[in-house]
Formats: C-alpha cells, sequence, structure tokens
C-alpha cells in the first residue's frame, strides 16, 4: 500500500469529518467561476473594451474576489489540519518518516483540491445560468447575454486555485516539520491566551477609518488629497477602511467583552460567561473573518446600492421631466387603450425675453389650463396670480447656480413673480424648462402666437412602448416618458446588469463565509457543549448562548458594513450629482432581510451540530 | 430514615435483535443519606454505564430509580437537566472543564444558570475554593492548571450548588498518586462534615479505600458488597484487594 492509497483512503473513509472543508472549498471555487465566466462572457468584454470604468469595476472585483477566496481557504484549512494533527502525530508515532507524512498530506489536498475543482466548476457552470436567469428577470432586461462555458474561464479559475492548494498543501508540509511530536498531539488541545484590549490599535483603528472616510467624503475637484495621490485614492481608502475595520474588531470588540466579562452582574447570569469568553477565545481569527465580512458587505451594499440608485433615479428623472407620458405639437390622435387617464388639447404661447443680457425662452399659458394639468400631476392648488402678476416654473431650477428671477418683462409690461415652481408642468424635452402662468385676462392679452399641443397621461407608463412608437411615427415633436425611461435603462443596461451581478455574487459569498466559518467552530464547540449537557445545563440556555454567539459575529460586521457601504455611497452620490438617499436605505433593508435569513439558517445549523446528539 | 437513592431492578440493553448487549442486569440496591459509596468492577463490567444511567446521562432500559421522590427514569429530558443541575453534582476523569473560561467562571457556573445574585455567588466560590485549597488559582485558565488542580477544580464546581449527591466517575484515573491523595481526602472529609453523599465509580483500590461502602459489579449484576465499618482506611484497602483477587480479577489490572 502506498501512501498516495492511504491519502485516497482516508478521503473516502472520512468523508463526512472532511465534508466541511470540501463544502467550503466547493463553494468558493463555484463563487469565483461564476464570476470569471461572466467576465468572459462576449458581452462583457466588449463593453470592457469600450468603457475603462467597466473594466476598472471588473479587475478590481476579481482581485477582491481572489483575495477573499484564498483567504477563505486558508482558513478553512488551518481547522482542517488542526483537526488531523493527532492523526499525525500518531503516523510518526509509528515511524513513518517525515517527509513521507507531508508528502501524504500533500497529495490528500491536492486530491481534495482536484475533486473540489471538478464539481465546483461544473456547479459553478450550473449557478451561473441560474443567476442569469434570475437576475434578468428580476431587472426585466431584454439583452441577449449569453454566458457560454467559457473555455479560458474555466483555465483562470483551474490556474487560481491550483496556486491557491498549492500553497496550503504547501502549509501541510510545514506543519509537520515545525511542530514537535509533542504539540501534534496536543494541537486540539492547545489554548491560546485570552487577547488584551489595546488602546494604541483601538486610537490606530479609529484614525485609519476615519482617514479613510475623510478621504473618501472630499470633493474631487477642490481636493488637496486627490490632487496628490490621484488615482490611487481609491486604494488607499480601501485599504484604510479595511485596516480600520481590522483594528477596531480586534480592538474595540475585545474592550467591549472584557468589560462585559467583568461586570458580574451582567456576565455571571445563566450562559453569559460562556457566551463572552467563547467570543474572546476566538477573537483573534474572528477579528480577521469579521473584517472580511464587513469589507463584503460593503461592496455589496455599495455595488446594490449604487445600481439600484441609477435604476430608482431613472424612473425618477423621467418624471421629473417628462410627467406627462406622452405629448406632441398638432392633432389630436385616436388612442384605443383603456389605460388612458387623461388627454388634452392645450394652447401655449412662446416668447423670449432677455434678461441680465441672456435671452430666454419662455412658454406662456393661462391660469386655467395649467390648472388642469396641474391636478393630474397632483399638485397642490397654486392660487391664480393677480394682474401684475406670473408664476414661474422652472423644472432644472437649482439654488446652487440657476439665477433668481423676480420680475419678468412681457410686452413692455412688468410682472413680479408671485411663485416659484420647481417641477415640470410640461414635457421638457418638447417645450423647454421654462414656464411662465398668467392669469387668463392677461394671457390673452399677450401678444404671440398660439400653439396647440396634445397631452396624455396613462396608467403604468412605462408598458406602452408599442403605442408610442405608432404615435412616434403619425406624429411631428412628439415625446414620451415610455421611451425616454426606456433609453434610460437600455444605455446603462450593461452596467447595470455588471453592478447587480456583482451585487449577487458578494451576496452569495458573504452569506457563505459566515456560515462556514460559524460551521467550523460548531464543529469545534460539539465538546464544549456535551460538557455543559454533562454538568446539566438546559437546552434552553445552551440556545440563547448560541444565538448571542452568532448573533455577534453576523451583527457587528453587518454594522460596519453599512457604514462603510453608506459613506461610500454618499461619496458616489456627491460624485455624479445623484439623490441616492432612498434607493440606498430600501437597498440597504433588502440586505440586511436577507442577512437576517441567512443568519437564521446558520443558527439552525449550528444548534443542529452541537446539540442533537446530546 | 428514607434511602436517598433507590435503585429497583435497572436493566440497561445496548443494541437491537440478535446483537444486543445487556449492560445492566437487573440492578438493585439503595444509597442512604451521607454515605460515601464506590462502584468498582473490571473494566467492562457495566460500572460507568451504572453512574451514567444513575446520573441521569443516559436512561435505563427498564427499573426504577428514585432520588428522594422523584423517579428520574420518568423524567422528561428539559427537566431533566434541571433537576440533575438543583439535584446532582458531578466529577469526571477528563475534568470537563471549559477551556474558555478561568477556574472561578468554570465554578461559579451551576449557580449563574440558577440565577444567584452576585454576593452568593462570589461568597460560595469562596467557600469552596478555600475547602480544595484552590484560593490562588481562581483568576487562571484550565491549561495554565495540572491535572489535580483542574480535579479539584471541577470538585468545587461539582459541590457548589449543594447537590443531593455527588457522582465521580473516576475522578482520579489521570492523575498521580499525590494529587488523587489529596483529592480523595478532600471528598472524604466534606463526606464527614457536610454529609455529602457521594458515589465513587473507580477500579483504583486505593482511591475505593476512602469509601464508606463499596459495591462490586461484574458482567452487569452486583456481585458483592464490602463495608468498611470500623476498620481503618489501610485495613479496609487490603480487604478490598482480598476481594477483588477473590473475584479473580487481574490484581495488576486493579492497581
Amino acid at each position: 500500500m502506498t501512501l498516495f492509497d492511504i491519502a485516497l483512503k482516508n478521503i473516502r473513509r472520512n468523508l463526512k469529518s472532511y465534508g466541511l472543508y470540501i463544502a467550503s472549498t466547493i463553494f468558493s471555487i463555484i463563487i469565483y467561476f461564476t464570476f470569471v465566466t461572466l467576465r468572459y462572457s462576449d458581452n462583457i468584454r466588449e463593453l470592457e473594451g469600450s468603457s475603462r470604468q467597466v473594466s476598472g469595476i471588473m479587475s478590481g472585483s476579481a482581485f477582491v474576489l481572489m483575495i477573499f477566496v484564498a483567504i477563505f481557504i486558508a482558513y478553512s484549512n488551518v481547522f482542517f489540519m488542526k483537526k488531523r494533527k493527532k492523526e499525525v502525530a500518531l503516523y510518526s508515532l509509528l515511524g513513518v518518516r517525515k517527509r513521507s507524512i507531508g508528502r501524504m498530506l500533500f497529495f490528500e489536498n491536492m486530491v481534495i483540491g482536484l475533486f473540489s475543482l471538478l464539481v465546483g466548476i461544473g456547479l459553478g457552470f450550473l449557478i451561473s445560468q441560474l443567476l442569469l436567469a434570475l437576475l434578468m428577470n428580476l431587472m426585466g432586461l431584454n439583452m441577449t447575454l449569453d454566458f457560454a462555458f467559457s473555455l479560458s474561464a474555466v483555465m483562470n479559475t483551474a490556474i487560481v486555485f491550483l496556486i491557491i492548494f498549492l500553497v496550503t498543501s504547501l502549509q501541510g508540509y510545514r506543519v509537520i516539520y515545525r511542530f514537535k511530536l509533542i504539540d501534534l498531539f496536543h494541537a486540539e488541545k492547545k489554548a491560546e491566551m485570552l487577547p488584551k484590549a489595546r488602546v494604541v490599535s483601538t486610537i490606530l483603528g479609529l484614525l485609519a477609518l476615519g482617514g479613510g472616510y475623510w478621504l473618501a467624503l472630499e470633493d474631487i475637484t477642490t481636493s488637496q488629497a486627490w490632487r496628490i495621490l490621484g488615482l490611487a485614492i481609491p486604494l488607499v481608502i480601501i485599504g484604510l477602511t479595511i485596516l480600520g475595520s481590522y483594528l477596531i474588531f480586534r480592538s474595540v470588540l475585545v474592550s467591549f467583552l472584557h468589560f462585559f466579562k467583568k461586570r458580574k452582574s451582567l456576565a455571571w447570569k445563566g450562559l453569559n460567561l460562556m457566551t463572552v469568553s467563547q467570543l474572546l477565545y476566538r477573537i483573534r481569527a474572528n477579528a480577521r473573518t469579521l473584517t472580511i465580512i464587513a469589507t463584503l458587505s460593503a461592496t455589496t451594499i455599495t455595488a446594490g446600492g449604487a445600481v439600484f440608485g441609477i435604476y430608482y433615479n431613472a424612473d425618477r428623472d423621467v418624471q421629473a421631466y417628462t410627467p406627462f407620458t406622452f405629448m406632441w405639437k398638432g392633432e389630436a390622435q385616436e388612442i384605443d387603450s383603456s389605460d388612458v387617464t387623461f388627454e388634452a388639447s392645450i394652447q401655449t404661447k412662446e416668447t423670449r425675453v432677455t434678461q441680465d443680457d441672456i435671452e430666454m425662452a419662455y412658454t406662456l399659458l393661462d391660469y386655467t389650463t395649467f390648472t388642469t394639468l396641474a391636478e393630474q400631476l397632483g399638485w397642490e392648488t397654486i392660487e391664480e396670480p393677480a394682474e401684475d402678476e406670473l408664476l414661474l416654473v422652472n423644472a432644472i431650477y437649482d439654488e446652487r447656480w440657476s439665477p433668481r428671477v423676480d420680475d419678468v418683462a412681457l410686452n413692455g409690461n412688468s410682472f413680479s413673480v408671485s411663485e416659484h415652481v420647481t417641477e415640470a408642468i410640461l414635457n421638457v424635452s418638447l417645450v423647454g424648462p421654462n414656464v411662465l402662468v398668467l392669469a387668463d385676462q392677461q394671457y390673452d392679452s399677450i401678444d404671440a402666437e398660439e400653439e396647440v399641443y396634445q397631452v396624455v397621461d396613462m396608467e403604468n407608463y412605462r408598458d406602452h412602448l408599442e403605442l408610442s412608437q405608432a404615435l412616434s411615427a403619425e406624429t411631428e415633436n412628439f415625446t414620451s416618458a415610455t421611451e425616454d425611461y426606456h433609453y434610460a435603462i437600455e444605455t446603462s443596461g450593461a452596467l447595470l446588469f455588471v453592478g447587480s451581478f456583482l451585487g449577487l455574487v458578494f451576496l452569495v459569498a458573504t452569506g457563505s463565509v459566515i456560515y462556514f466559518k460559524i460551521m467550523i467552530e460548531a464543529e469545534e464547540d460539539k465538546g464544549t457543549y456535551s460538557i455543559l449537557h454533562n454538568i446539566g445545563i438546559p437546552k434552553k440556555e445552551m440556545k440563547r448562548s448560541i444565538h448571542y454567539q452568532v448573533g455577534l459575529i453576523f451583527m457587528a460586521p453587518l454594522l460596519l458594513g453599512l457604514l462603510h457601504g453608506a459613506i461610500a455611497l454618499f461619496a458616489f452620490s456627491n460624485m455624479l450629482q445623484l439623490n441616492l438617499w432612498i434607493p440606498v436605505l430600501l437597498w440597504m433593508m433588502a440586505y440586511t432581510c436577507i442577512y437576517i435569513i441567512y443568519y437564521f439558517v446558520t443558527v439552525r445549523s449550528f444548534k443542529h451540530t452541537v446539540l442533537h446528539k446530546l | 430514615m428514607e434511602s436517598l437513592l433507590v435503585v429497583n431492578n435497572v436493566d440497561k440493553i445496548y443494541g437491537k435483535g440478535v446483537n444486543t448487549l445487556k449492560a445492566l442486569d437487573n440492578i438493585s440496591f439503595t444509597i442512604d443519606h451521607g454515605e460515601f459509596v464506590g462502584v468498582m468492577g473490571p473494566s467492562g463490567s457495566g460500572k460507568s454505564t451504572l453512574l451514567n444511567v444513575l446520573a441521569t446521562i443516559d436512561a435505563p432500559s427498564s427499573g426504577e430509580i428514585y432520588i428522594e421522590n422523584d423517579n428520574i427514569a420518568q423524567i422528561k429530558d428539559e427537566q431533566l437537566a434541571d433537576f440533575r443541575r438543583s439535584n446532582l453534582g458531578f466529577i469526571f476523569q477528563d475534568y470537563n472543564l471549559l477551556d474558555s473560561l478561568t477556574a472561578r467562571e468554570n465554578i461559579v457556573l451551576p449557580l449563574a444558570i440558577a440565577k444567584k445574585s452576585v454576593s452568593d455567588m462570589t461568597e460560595k466560590v469562596d467557600e469552596i475554593a478555600t475547602t480544595f485549597g484552590i484560593q490562588s488559582l481562581l483568576e487562571k485558565y484550565p491549561y495554565q492548571l495540572s491535572g489535580g488542580q483542574k480535579q479539584r477544580t471541577a470538585a468545587s464546581r461539582a459541590l457548589i450548588a449543594d447537590p443531593k449527591m455527588v457522582f465521580a466517575d473516576e475522578p482520579t484515573g489521570a492523575l498521580d498518586s499525590k494529587s488523587a491523595t489529596d483529592l480523595l481526602e478532600k471528598l472524604s472529609k466534606l463526606n464527614e462534615l457536610h454529609e455529602t453523599t457521594i458515589m465513587m465509580v473507580t477500579h483504583d483500590a486505593y482511591a475505593a479505600s476512602f469509601c464508606r461502602r463499596i459495591l462490586f459489579i461484574q458482567d452487569g449484576q452486583l456481585s458483592k458488597e464490602l463495608i468498611r465499618g470500623v476498620h481503618t482506611r489501610k485495613q479496609f484497602f487490603q480487604l478490598i484487594l482480598d476481594e477483588l483477587a477473590a473475584i479473580g480479577g487481574d490484581a495488576d489490572d486493579v492497581i
């Protein structure tokens, strides 16, 4: 029997105890492969070729994913090796040479790696199709993105993971050579000192995080930092944030737990003592994973929030500048649809006014027409202007640079502005952003040519693309909210798709890291819970302790991730002049909900693992 | 006086169908308040099974077990944990201390679960730690303690809630002779002074000689009973050795 045979037999016989390790490697491969498949699909390649932003996002994400996957596998491997040290010691005791044991472990790990790679790529292909279909459906996109089985994606994944497995396998070798026999025997029982809270690292952590946030919130156009650091700045921000998170988890969390442990009235109640100690005990490994989770959460939140924000804004922008579904110049058209909620033929006059040396084009409306339109748009009633007054509607008013107009001269008479309205009353692309509303008599007395427009409003304005196209063919100067919306979605469609896909991949990644991390710990904790059972601790108390322990591991990185995401999106919205608050809040809520589902699934599995045999 | 523990016709059968193993076969005995009872027998005789069944860690296949008025064979799982915590104390061969807790925290755990007040708990811990001579070790973690110190910590934990009965499963099995003597002296002192009822499973004649009474078990059945009576501990030790030799167990194996 060769060592290779032993290695194979080990795997076959211990499939159950190796299960968690194999499952976590397969999972990492699926996630990475799904991403790479997307990246190598023709459409995305085209997009990458044409847009530097997209290629930047893609290579950045690929890098983050790669790091994440490598750390995750290394972490699982360390736990796995810890479990096996006793077995290794036994071989050594029986007189097997170190070199042979090392080779055996190496083989074993490589076999597991290759097996995971095969399964992972197979499943990854299926899952990428599934994710794609899901996403297309969610977004209502009619794009043809083909996720063909790409050989280069397979190659890329295989190379990345072979390197990772090679490194972890060599780690196995190192374990054999570095440790003494006695250590190997006690490996599983060896306890670490509880970590101490360090003031310095707390301060450093806060400084790093504060610095990262400060840089992120700087105005690009005026910032000194941006001028000095240039394009490296996003990397600096990410680096500082990650470092800050790590230090904060390590020190702030430790201080908090120590504080809690010292309060006897809090700690000496039920299993609180155990809960806190258990958390403290693993804080070093925890800090690393919590940082990964916080970073992944932040990435997911930012990507998702940005995408959802653009989406949300597309709708809002269309509604802001094209308040009526259809509007055109000229004769009315027969529209055969039950969705029509409003139809009107209106008259306007156009005039040009020179003000402060700038010639402005205004569309004039009489108050009666205005009220009809405003009612349809659901505005509050605005009082009719007096004889020497008018209402000024400016759809693109921005207090930062739009001049404030208080008087308008028409036909030699000066009218004072009785009210400023900053929303569009008519479709901006047809009549321009500026509309003046005069009392009916005053309107009649203005000497200008009248134009006739048709205004139509429909229910579910996004769904009338065919009607819109038909009308567009029949009329001149046609504007349509339906078409504007579809145009907006399609131009940013691919970008949106990439963003959502990344969001989804990272969401799955985050969930699975926490899940596997906690399940690995559950395996380690079985003994602890059976001790508790033996000394008569009720299961109810143990369950509560599990809820708290898992809860903290979930909550801490979520909170920090949400904060990171909020800052990133705030910076993003400043940069693009978008108002993202509502979509971002909605997205964060959605993310938190999904995250909570993960929490319950994890708690369930944890309880099952440690309690079902008691 | 009513007995503390009454065991009636207890059987424990492992496996199903043809492959059954009768680990306990129709066992009956009683233990009174304040007794220090040893259970001895060769490996595989069923002594650990007996302890597990009495300690409610395992359920008997048939028979009745009363601790005072509670038939523990009938208590449901969740209540069993409560019963165990408020009435029983355990000392295990491998200590069963939680690695992430200090000695003090390990000891206080049963009281914390019972939601006692902090001042109460502090007082009790100090008291029991003094009894077992581990006051100076209270802030240490299990991995910083020697085997004997760990076992004294575990014993403190078992006794802190004033249990009606303490079960000890080979408590000296992993200890050197000095630590073992130390622990056994402490236990028998507690038994004498506080009338703590203790049942200890052991295959070590020396450890057993600290008991007041010894039950021998063989192939799942009680085979013999020895009572120390007026004998000194040394004489009792000799009696036990003689008995073991008579049973035909390998005398080498039991010391």
